[in-house]
């Protein structure tokens, strides 16, 4: 199907005046499209998240959105550090954030967590020393709830 | 769909000035006028400032018709009462009112804004920690832009219906009355709580005035008044012309210490919206966002400076002590479930670009396109606020590229060049001739 819509965004690593804009560009382009407010809040956690994981441990990537009529796929690739135990990362109030960030308000060790309970699907990809890629969908329609 | 914004015709001069203050871009300037696009204006009033040439107005009902057909009751936005250097407390007004066969709501308003803070203090307690901070509903114009820019925000707006509708039902209820009573209004937000209530059917109220129109007739008529004592009236609901008003009323009420935030400004109550929607106010049990400078008394309905009408409040006597006879008479109210908001407050996104998600992704790439075309620079001379909506609204059907004068000028130097082109060139009879010679 060639009926996609795809966007690109370059996040800054330690860029936390500029944080939150992707998140929020890829929101208005959703609603724009007509998704519904359920499924485009879901989408803002998801790329917000991510988007701030950029920001805070990768030193910055790549964060993109696809959007097909069945489904969004988030997509944010870095070169940073990778995650040495994945487990680890996905439990809730888990966080290597540095006291300045969470000073700040943030790395409060909910951004993976939080991702994976809006996501349908999530992959994390990982290599220490590589880095991460990330890519979490969310399906439009029914077949949703039935998991997918 | 209305607004609160009345266009006034011939007015209107086109000079884009306007469509630069809205903040959900509703304004367009198409031929020469402008327009509201109403499913987009949030009715801040931000534009009625903007206009030198007053076209645009506040949407009010024909005050001296409504006068003209005989005694007028009136429930007053509490900024009316800070309008006035002489009338400098409900009781002077309400002598100086009467003595022009008007008759305000001041009791009714007192007791309902008690009720109103009363409720939502107990909603506060009653919620949990994750659905903090609630958002305050008084402001009509927040509640719009709420629905329009933060749908996910709507459910922490507090279930409670604004004062002025709840006072005048405890009116109706005492008097038994189905006479028309008028909403003096501080703003054009206001003026839709009578014309296009959110969160009900329809307003307990009948016509909408504004305080600045009213204000400008007592002034004018200068009635006499003597300071008879009668009875007093309640003092709290008048810090809610204020920012912060609210908030103090509502902890007044509360049981636990409460942190509050309070905010005037339309910038800043969509920055505080926003650490809203990211999280960021962890801690914070009540949000008051106030569209207008200093509170209501910012209106631009409004008769009196701000400023002065500020001062003027901070010098009012409030009694923030709730005695225990008026606490078991609102608790009695309380228990009526008169202040409760009817109806959920609903979204209203900005209609998508088409019905179906692969036509709105093919109009979007068609906007992303034609948008790449334009000069990035929103100059306003197309009569949209920026590139992007001249994008959008060609996309939408609502306009041509060519709006664009950049564009234009592209197209006319392409057009005079074909004709330069084509006048070298000549028919073949005429090109042997020049041949021979």
């Amino acid at each position: 199907m060639d009926s996609r819509y795809e966007v690109e965004f370059t996040v800054r690593g330690d860029d936390f005046l500029a944080a939150g804009e992707a998140s929020n560009q890829i929101k208005e382009t959703l609603v724009m499209l007509g998704v519904p407010s359920a499924i485009s809040r879901r989408a803002s956690v998801i790329t917000y998240e991510a988007e701030m994981n950029l920001v805070i441990h990768a030193g910055g990537g790549i964060l993109r959105a696809v959007i097909t009529p069945e489904r969004l796929t988030i997509v944010a690739t870095d070169l940073g550090p990778g995650i040495p135990d994945l487990d680890l990362a996905m439990k809730e109030g888990f966080s290597t954030a540095s006291d300045r960030v969470r000073e700040m308000g943030f790395g409060a060790g909910m951004g993976l967590p939080n991702i994976k309970r809006n996501a349908d699907v999530l992959k994390i990809d990982t290599e220490v020393g590589k880095g991460t890629t990330l890519t979490a969908t969310v399906f439009f329609g029914r077949q949703a709830e039935q998991g997918g | 769909m209305e607004t609160g914004v009345k266009i006034v015709e011939g007015s209107c001069k086109g000079c884009v000035n306007c469509i630069k203050s809205c903040p959900t871009e509703a304004l367009r300037v198409i031929e020469g006028k402008v327009k509201i696009l109403p499913e987009l204006c949030i009715d801040c009033g931000e534009c009625l400032r903007t206009c030198r040439e007053k076209a645009l107005a506040l949407d009010e009902d024909d005050w001296d018709l409504l006068k003209s057909h005989g005694p007028v009751t009136l429930m007053a936005d509490p900024t009316f009462c800070a309008q006035f250097s002489h009338y400098w407390s409900p009781g002077l007004i309400r002598e100086a009112l009467a003595s022009l066969e008007m008759q305000d709501l001041f009791d009714q308003a007192s007791i309902a804004f008690d009720l109103a803070a009363l409720a939502t203090a107990r909603q506060l307690q009653e919620a949990s920690r994750e659905s903090l901070p609630l958002i305050s509903i008084y402001c009509p114009a927040v509640v719009r832009l709420i629905q329009v820019r933060f749908p996910e925000l709507l459910h922490r707006l507090v279930k409670t219906e604004t004062p002025l509708e709840t006072g005048t039902l405890l009116w109706r209820r005492e008097t038994g009355s189905k006479g028309g009573v008028i909403l003096v209004t501080p703003c054009s937000a206001k003026v839709m709580l009578v014309r296009g209530p959110v969160g009900r059917t329809k307003s307990m109220m009948d016509h909408v005035v504004s305080v600045k129109r009213l204000a400008r007739d007592l002034l004018a008529a200068g009635p006499k008044v003597e300071g008879k004592s009668g009875a007093p009236i309640g003092s709290r609901w008048l810090a809610w012309a204020l920012r912060g008003g609210e908030s103090r009323h509502v902890r007044a009420f509360s049981e636990r210490k409460l942190t509050t935030m309070a905010v005037s400004g339309l910038r800043n109550t969509i920055d505080l919206l926003q650490d809203l929607e990211l999280g960021r106010l962890k801690g914070v049990d009540f949000v008051e966002c106030r569209v207008c400078d200093l509170g209501c008394i910012g209106g631009i309905g409004n008769a009196e400076s701000r400023f002065l009408s500020e001062l003027r409040l901070s010098r009012q006597p409030i009694e923030w002590k709730v005695t225990a006879g008026e606490h078991a008479a609102l608790q009695e109210l309380y228990e009526t479930g008169i202040w409760k908001l009817e109806q959920p407050i609903q979204p209203r996104p900005r209609p998508s670009l088409a019905d179906t998600l692969d036509v709105a992704m093919k109009k979007l790439k068609e906007m992303q396109a034609l948008y790449a075309e334009l000069p990035h620079i929103d100059c306003g001379a197309c009569g949209r606020p920026s590139c992007r909506a001249l994008a959008e609204d060609v996309v939408r059907g609502e306009g041509e590229l060519t709006d664009c004068v950049f564009k234009l000028r592209e197209r006319i130097s392409l057009l005079g060049e074909e004709i330069t082109l084509l006048s070298g060139k000549l028919p073949h009879a005429f090109h042997e001739r020049k041949h021979v010679k």
